[in-house]
């Protein structure tokens, strides 16, 4: 039975913020996604805005900054950095605000390959600086499948990529528990619209619960789907804890999420 | 629900026995089975496959609901037959698939006719039809229930305007993924068209599970999601 009150407390490492074009999202407003997350059990949330993503990354980023001013100590930001829009610029605004805790590249929406040279200066930073990335993936993406990060992972092994939605067919979880399996830089993100316990089991059995992340890809998609998945999924409750907040708040180490609940309570 | 296994999926098939399982975990006081076999092998013959896990289950508040496709020589000779030995049997509800069984939904006017007739609801995933193929069904036959079911994250303007134009139109939580989607029927009056369900055998019933549990409705509006608009529409308390 599952009560009305959250038994988990989660760290959402894939979210977004703002209206969309493609379809109605009903208040997509960082209030109400943290009144969500109060419901959920959501300590904080690291978000890219849409519009970071779909249109004008540094109008983006500048939302998401206002979303964290006005929720400190609930949602963190990534840095957007679209390579056809000026990305050094965005990576020198990440560099000097200590606001942005990661980077979001979306290869797929941006048209342009994971391992194109537009973005080696994302890798350069992340690699001198530890700043997690993470990069939309997609099963047979001429841009971002699984099995292109196994690239980015050889140039850039000390580089902690997050791959978000994880391939999100699940041919393209298997694609990707592939690659990770390969390469320990490489981390799963478990938010998509196919995504089930029992693939979420298969990621933790092949390559640990420890590289295992809890992101839910709302307010496009009700954050409480994705969560769903985890809190039901069959799992030790330790490889929950560890999927639900235990590696985000380990991976987020360059700039510390806000807050210490999580991994301990 | 759908009993049985499904080709291409890591779900465990849904038999009597993991139903019966699912039932017990989250503490569910029905369900409403249709059969894998019935979408995706025999349309008609699968139904006997639903029919057997609600007799066995029958004290658990699981009711059967069964597949209808045109009526075809040596296929089915007819839907109002059909919709008579599904009464016979305690069926509480129909279900169609006419984008994956190849025909138009415009081929089943007896079986919407027979159905209104008899209070049955008539379950569809979105993916099945076309919006105005629905609100044609919707608009010909208006004391028909009709239950949209997977409706995905990306239509809530097309939901709109089935709710808005059909007051027999409804939505269930199986995949209905839009954030926020339940908080955005309360407060526009339409919790009454929602109802909880979680598509044991076809998603992960953790999602409808938490969607609801966790979900920013009163207790109130809760009970009525999770089994008054239920209840009420396939007249639960009505049958044996």
């Amino acid at each position: 039975m599952i009560g009305r009150r959250p038994q988990y407390r989660s760290v959402d490492v894939h979210a977004h913020l703002g209206p969309y074009s493609l379809f109605f999202i009903p208040t997509p407003d960082a209030a109400t996604m943290v009144a969500v997350m109060d419901a959920t059990g959501t300590d904080v949330t690291v978000l890219a805005a849409n519009r970071a993503i779909q249109q004008d990354a540094h109008l983006g980023n500048s939302q998401s900054l206002a979303a964290v001013d006005a929720y400190p100590d609930r949602i963190a930001a990534y840095a957007v950095v679209n390579p056809w829009q000026d990305p050094e610029r965005e990576l020198t605004r990440l560099a000097d605000d200590a606001r942005f805790v990661g980077i979001k590249v979306h290869p797929s929406l941006h048209r342009y390959p994971v391992t194109g040279t537009r973005y080696a200066a994302v890798w350069k930073f992340a690699a001198e600086t530890g700043c997690p990335v993470l990069s939309h993936s997609e099963h047979r993406s001429p841009y971002d499948s699984p099995a292109m990060f196994r690239t980015v992972a050889e140039r850039y092994p000390g580089t902690s990529v997050i791959l978000g939605h994880a391939g999100i067919t699940p041919p393209g979880v298997d694609e990707a528990i592939e690659v990770a399996s390969r390469y320990e830089s490489l981390l799963l993100e478990v938010c998509g619209s196919h995504m089930t316990g029992p693939l979420i089991r298969s990621m933790v059995d092949q390559i640990g619960s420890d590289r295992v992340l809890f992101g839910s890809d709302f307010p496009f998609i009700d954050q409480r789907m994705s969560l769903g998945r985890v809190v039901c999924a069959p799992l030790t409750e330790g490889q929950r804890q560890d999927v639900l907040s235990g590696n985000a708040r380990k991976l987020f180490r360059w700039r510390p999420l806000p807050g210490g609940r999580g991994v301990d309570q | 629900m759908v009993t049985g296994a499904h080709p291409a999926s890591l779900l465990p098939a849904a038999d009597r026995e993991a139903i019966a399982a699912h039932l017990d975990r989250f503490e569910l006081s029905g369900a409403l089975v249709s059969a894998m076999a019935s979408w995706l092998h025999d349309p008609i013959g699968g139904n006997s496959e639903a029919s057997a896990v609600a007799h066995d289950l029958a004290d658990r508040g699981v009711v059967a609901c069964w597949t209808a496709v045109p009526a075809t020589a040596g296929e089915l000779d007819s839907l109002s037959g059909l919709v008579e030995r599904a009464l016979d049997d305690g069926v509480a509800a129909f279900r169609i698939h006419p984008a994956s069984h190849g025909y138009s939904p415009g081929l089943l006017d007896e079986l919407y006719e027979a159905l209104e007739a008899n209070r049955l609801p008539l379950c569809v995933d979105a993916a099945e039809l076309s919006w105005p193929e629905l609100g044609a069904i919707a608009t010909r036959h208006p004391e028909l229930p009709i239950v949209l079911s997977t409706l995905g994250y990306r239509k809530l303007r097309e939901l709109w305007a089935a709710l808005d134009g059909h007051p027999n139109v409804h939505v269930d939580l199986v995949d209905f993924a839009a954030h926020q989607g339940a908080e955005w029927l309360a407060e526009n009056d339409l919790a009454d068209r929602l109802l909880f369900a979680t598509g044991l055998g076809v998603r992960d019933p953790g999602e409808s599970i938490v969607r609801l549990a966790w979900s920013g409705l009163d207790d109130p509006t809760v009970r009525r999601v999770g089994f008054g608009n239920a209840s009420r529409l396939f007249r639960l308390g009505a049958r044996p």
